[in-house]
This record gives structure tokens, C-alpha cells and sequence, in this order.
């Protein structure tokens, strides 16, 4: 059992409770099985309701780009479902039995050493540098509940891959990933926004990793407010109809409006600082974004534990068409949001750099023995 | 009254009349609260961007005007004079924490947690020199920092106990007829007050009053407790002011990016000569 669950679930899980009622009306009393009038939950002052601690960890497992072998197959056949369901259930496993332990670089070396073999050779992406790296105790671990019928997060275009990019976001992303593989990092450039605790962007924050999947929505008349756990960014979204921003005014989350239509939020983000961040995992998979990128977002709740959540990626300096992805988020029983104080606790940032100038080092040590 | 058919315009009747009657009073016998906003189930309604006035960020005890650390800001790294916040004038320090205090000064630029862009704590994150946003809906209250991104939610559910130790707290709130009341607890201790060094430890205990003054004046009083660090419990008291102008919004200061060449710059590759 997740030990942050297994601490929390009883607070929770009646604060829960109080919140289902409150968001129920007054007026008319609502069997806990109509679980439609939970979906249409509507706020005291008449917005559709769909505030609560929500968490994309049952997409946990759903490639982003859809293998190519399922072509414009977007849902799994019972078979495959079945096949997924024993992921699920062996994440579930890989977390209780120590998780990413067995899969830190670290771990890894060290058994090897025991074993007498060569340490294996550094890992990329995950579990590679960075963040990403470390050792991740068991019970940081997130994993998806029940398994996900998609084939792929992203949904449109219809073979669920990322359309083309132009030549100039191609170049932006050879030399990202040229600054990122560097061997011995010069600089914290070399690292992504992510691993310098700076942010992962707006869908970054969303798209399911390791941990920290979990994202708070609060609403008044007016705003609707989006917290994030990890790294701990937070939107303030207008609902009022009031413009964008000036042009003049860019940030890494953007500026965010929203309106109702029916009973979906509807949020259209711009003003972005280009060639930073890519839409992707953890706001560095993928090519930087420019500073023209508008994305679009849509939250419906469909049910009392669940908002379908779509995100729709307009940038024609970076794609050649726009995509769109689209993933269930939910409530689950005790999950619930903790101070993720990253850039405070950013060890890892000076070790790191530290080791690369030992590195350098002893490269001159030993190209002025070789003279 | 015979005009009144329906019973929502005998309501407007009634109020209409009560507002004509009550506008006879003279002015300085009315004793009513002032007009502030609220939500539908009648609790003053704190959401705004907010900020402090003042120099409460630099210390929160009354202080002169002094040079700043670098001669080359001039005016600007000066450190405008300030009547202190603490009610009663001083903190209660214990001897030892005291020097403690003394030291965190002699050292700011290299452990003001500000400096770093690590996160404020409370109370401080209510009196830096940068707005944040109340989000108030009908369950929990947000507070959205615009200073590190940094936000925090004020249960007001059933009172949950802090699971871990964290930079702000784990915040339980309550409604005293106007004034949000939110009980502040299970605080790592590494947080200052300002950047004059006042500090605490992991004892750390924050109660903190918010209460409307008018539409657009906020009293904030926090009651700030710890034994391992004062001889008793202290007060401060500072007024937030709402943001009126057109459009105000919380905007990003995302500031790692600002203090990594303090914090890692010896550490990034020199170019070789």
C-alpha cells in the first residue's frame, strides 16, 4: 500500500465525504447512487462543479505517440486490455516491492560491482540524468488503478502521432538534445526546466510520470484555480470573459482564460516564452515550443470521480498541423497533494555539476599525461 | 403593502424602504460593519489579489533607513526606514536565538532563504513585496503567491493533522464570525521572517486572523508561537490592500532561474582560455 495513502486516507476520505455533500444542492437531496446528478454537480453560484484533487495516474502506462503498429486503432482489443491489466498490476508490484530502486543507476552499478561485471552503461530519459536519476523509494511510486483502453495519449491526428515538425523546431530539438546528452554537462543549461526546478509547463504538469500526478482544482465565482503538485505551479484562470494578457507579458505557464461552455471548462492559454519548454513529458520530451503556441484545453466531468481532460496543440512555428491528446483524469480514495519543494531540495543540481568538474578534471590530468 | 403581489417584490419593497429609512440615520449614528463582499452563504468573500504596503519584508521590527549590501545599487539596494509590525515593538527572543537572529544578519547573503527564491513560510509569504491571489470557493480557500510560484490551501474541512514537516505548513482554517482564522502548523523551520534574520525552528506554531476592514482593506494578525525560539507568544499586525487596477492579475515570478548562477555558478564550466 502506498504509504502516503496508507497516512492519509482516513482525513481524507471524510473531508471527501463532506465535500460530496456540500456540493450537492441544498434544495434537493440526491441518493449517493445517482451518480449523473454528481456528475452535473453545479457550485452554489451555478458554475458546473468540478473542483477536488484529481490525478492522470490512470494513463500511467499509455505510450504519448501511439506505436505504429496499431495504426488509427485508438482503443486496445479485450486481449490486449487483459495484457495492460498485468502492467497495471506489476507497477502496482514494482511500487510495493521497492519501486525504482531497482532501477536507479546507482542500484544498478553497484549490483554489477557485486556481480563482478562491467557497470552498465548510463541511462537517458528516465532514470537517466537529473531528477529522473535518483533512486526513487518505493512509495513515492504512482501507478494506474485499472487499466486504460487507449492505445496512445494522443488522439488526433488519427494514427495518435505527432505531425511532422518544421525544419526550425527539427533544428531546436537536435540542438536541445545535443545540449542535454552532452557528456560531461557543462552548465545547469544542460539540464531540462524540470530538473532545475524551474517548472514543467502546462502540460508538463498533467501528462502522467513516476509521481506527483495529482493536480487540485478550486473554484469561485469568476476563477477557476488549478495547483499542481510537483514543482508546485498553480493557474489562476479568469472565467469572466476578460481578454489576454498584453503580448508583452510571457511566462512559462502562460495566460490562461476560461469560459463555461455547457458543462465544460474551457481554457485557452498564450503568451508563452518560446523555445524553452517542449509539450510533452515533463515540459522537456519533444521539441521546444515557440512563443506563438496557443493551447486549449477541456475539462468535463463525466461522472462523480471523473473529468475527461483534453488539450489541443496549436503552434504552426513547431508542428505542421495541430494534435490534440485526451486522457481520463480521477479521484481516487486518499490521494491527496504535498508540498513539493524542489528547487529547495535541489541537491542533485550541485552534485551533479560538482562530479562534472571532477570529470573535467580528470580529462586534463589525463590528456596532459598522453603529451 | 398593496403593491406587493408577488413575494419577491415584497422582499425589494421591504428592502427598498429599509435603505430609505436606514439613509435617514444620521451618519455618525450608524454602527453598521461596512459593506463587504460576500459569498452566497453569507461569509465575507476574501478572493482578490493582495499585498502588503510597507517594509515588513526587510524587518518586521521598527527599523532606519540604511545601506544596502551593494554600493553599486545605490538607492535602489537601500533599505527604506520602517515602523515595525510586532506588537509591543519587539520579538521575544530567547538569548540564544537572539544571536542566532544576529548571525542570520551578518550572513543574509548567504541564507536569506528570499535570496534563493526557496519558499517564503508564514507569515512572511503575507508581506513580501509581491501580490498574491485569494481564491475562496464554497469548500477549501487557495492562496497563490506570485513571488516562487508558491501556493498553499487552507483546509476548512475537518481539521487535518500536518503529515510531514514542510516550508509552509500545513494550514487549518475557520470561519470567527468575519475573520478567516486558519491554525498553521508542522513547519521544517527552515523559513524566515524577513530579511532582517528573524527566524524560528520546527516548533513553529502560526495562527493567523484575516479579517475585511472594508471592500478593499484586509487586517492580517498572526500569532506566532515557539517555544524553542521566544520567551512568549508574539503578534503582528500588517493591513493588505486589494488590487484596483483594471485587470490586475497574479502574474509569474518564477525565480530559480534568477539565483542559479549564485547557487551554481562555481560549478559551471570556466571558458577555456
Amino acid at each position: 500500500m502506498n504509504q502516503r495513502i496508507f497516512l492519509i486516507s482516513g482525513a481524507l476520505a471524510a473531508t471527501m465525504t463532506v465535500a460530496t455533500l456540500a456540493g450537492q444542492t441544498a434544495s434537493a437531496p440526491v441518493s449517493k447512487a445517482d451518480s449523473k446528478a454528481s456528475a452535473n454537480a453545479k457550485t452554489p453560484w451555478g458554475d458546473p462543479d468540478i473542483q477536488g484533487t484529481w490525478t492522470s495516474d490512470d494513463t500511467w502506462g499509455v505510450p504519448f505517440e501511439r506505436p505504429k503498429n496499431f495504426g488509427t486503432r485508438a482503443t486496445l482489443t479485450e486481449d490486449e486490455l487483459k495484457a495492460r491489466q498485468k502492467t497495471v498490476s506489476n507497477s502496482e508490484e514494482f511500487v510495493e516491492t521497492g519501486g525504482a530502486n531497482a532501477h536507479s543507476p546507482a542500484v544498478a552499478a553497484l549490483e554489477a560491482k557485486e556481480k563482478g561485471e562491467a557497470p552498465p552503461a548510463a541511462p537517458q530519459g528516465r532514470f537517466g540524468r537529473g531528477v529522473d536519476s535518483a533512486p526513487v523509494p518505493g512509495h513515492w511510486g504512482e501507478f494506474a488503478r485499472r487499466p486504460s483502453h487507449q492505445t496512445s495519449q494522443i488522439v488526433d491526428p488519427p494514427d495518435g502521432r505527432l505531425p511532422a515538425l518544421t525544419p526550425e523546431a527539427q533544428a531546436k530539438l537536435d540542438a536541445k538534445n545535443k545540449l542535454r546528452r552532452e557528456a560531461i554537462p557543462a552548465s545547469y543549461t544542460n539540464w531540462s526546466y524540470y530538473d532545475r526546478c524551474i517548472t514543467r509547463g502546462v502540460a508538463g504538469s498533467i501528462l502522467p510520470v513516476i509521481y506527483g500526478n495529482g493536480l487540485e482544482i478550486v473554484q469561485t465565482p469568476g476563477y477557476v484555480a488549478i495547483r499542481y503538485e510537483m514543482v508546485h505551479d498553480v493557474r489562476i484562470i479568469p472565467t469572466d470573459g476578460r481578454p489576454h494578457l498584453s503580448s508583452n507579458i510571457r511566462s512559462y505557464m502562460g495566460d490562461a482564460v476560461g469560459h463555461w461552455e455547457g458543462k465544460t471548462l474551457v481554457v485557452e492559454t498564450t503568451n508563452f516564452l518560446g523555445d524553452r519548454m517542449a509539450v510533452g513529458v515533463n515540459g522537456d520530451g519533444g521539441a521546444p515550443y515557440s512563443e506563438d503556441l496557443k493551447l486549449t484545453e477541456r475539462f468535463t466531468r463525466v461522472s462523480p470521480n471523473t473529468v475527461n481532460y483534453e488539450m489541443i496543440v496549436d503552434d504552426p512555428k513547431t508542428y505542421t498541423a495541430t494534435w490534440k491528446v485526451a486522457f481520463p483524469i480521477t479521484q481516487e480514495p486518499g490521494y491527496q497533494l504535498f508540498e513539493y519543494a524542489c528547487h529547495e531540495g535541489n541537491m542533485a543540481m550541485h552534485n551533479m555539476l560538482s562530479a562534472a568538474r571532477m570529470e573535467d578534471k580528470k580529462a586534463a590530468a589525463g590528456s596532459a599525461a598522453g603529451k | 403593502m398593496q403593491l406587493c403581489i408577488k413575494s419577491s417584490n415584497c422582499m425589494f419593497l421591504a428592502a427598498t424602504c429599509a435603505a430609505v429609512l436606514f439613509s435617514m440615520i444620521p451618519a455618525a449614528a450608524q454602527t453598521a460593519a461596512p459593506r463587504i463582499p460576500r459569498m452566497a452563504d453569507g461569509k465575507p468573500n476574501l478572493t482578490g489579489l493582495w499585498q502588503a504596503m510597507g517594509t515588513a519584508d526587510f524587518d518586521l521590527e521598527d527599523h532606519s533607513a540604511a545601506a544596502g549590501p551593494f554600493y553599486q545599487l545605490g538607492a535602489i539596494g537601500a533599505i527604506p526606514p520602517g515602523q515595525g509590525v510586532v506588537e509591543g515593538g519587539e520579538i521575544p527572543y530567547k538569548p540564544a536565538a537572539l544571536e542566532q537572529k544576529k548571525k542570520n544578519f551578518a550572513n543574509r547573503l548567504k541564507e536569506d532563504p528570499e535570496i534563493k527564491c526557496y519558499m517564503p513560510g508564514v507569515p512572511r509569504a503575507a508581506y513580501l513585496p509581491y501580490p498574491f491571489q485569494i481564491i475562496q470557493s464554497n469548500k477549501d480557500i487557495l492562496f497563490a503567491y506570485e513571488y516562487a510560484t508558491t501556493n498553499r490551501l487552507i483546509n476548512m474541512g475537518k481539521r487535518q493533522e500536518a503529515a510531514t514537516d514542510t516550508w509552509m505548513g500545513t494550514s487549518n482554517g475557520h470561519w470567527e464570525k468575519d475573520t478567516l482564522v486558519v491554525d498553521v502548523t508542522g513547519f521544517n523551520g527552515n523559513a524566515w521572517f524577513d530579511r532582517a534574520g528573524d527566524f524560528a525552528s520546527d516548533s513553529l506554531h502560526v495562527v493567523e486572523r484575516y479579517s475585511l476592514l472594508d471592500a478593499n482593506t484586509m487586517n492580517y494578525e498572526a500569532t506566532i508561537e515557539d517555544p524553542a525560539t521566544f520567551t512568549q507568544p508574539w503578534k503582528i499586525n500588517v493591513i493588505l490592500y486589494r488590487h484596483r487596477e483594471k485587470d490586475a492579475r497574479l502574474l509569474e515570478f518564477k525565480c530559480v532561474e534568477f539565483t542559479e548562477q549564485l547557487l551554481y555558478g562555481d560549478l559551471v564550466r570556466k571558458p577555456s582560455k
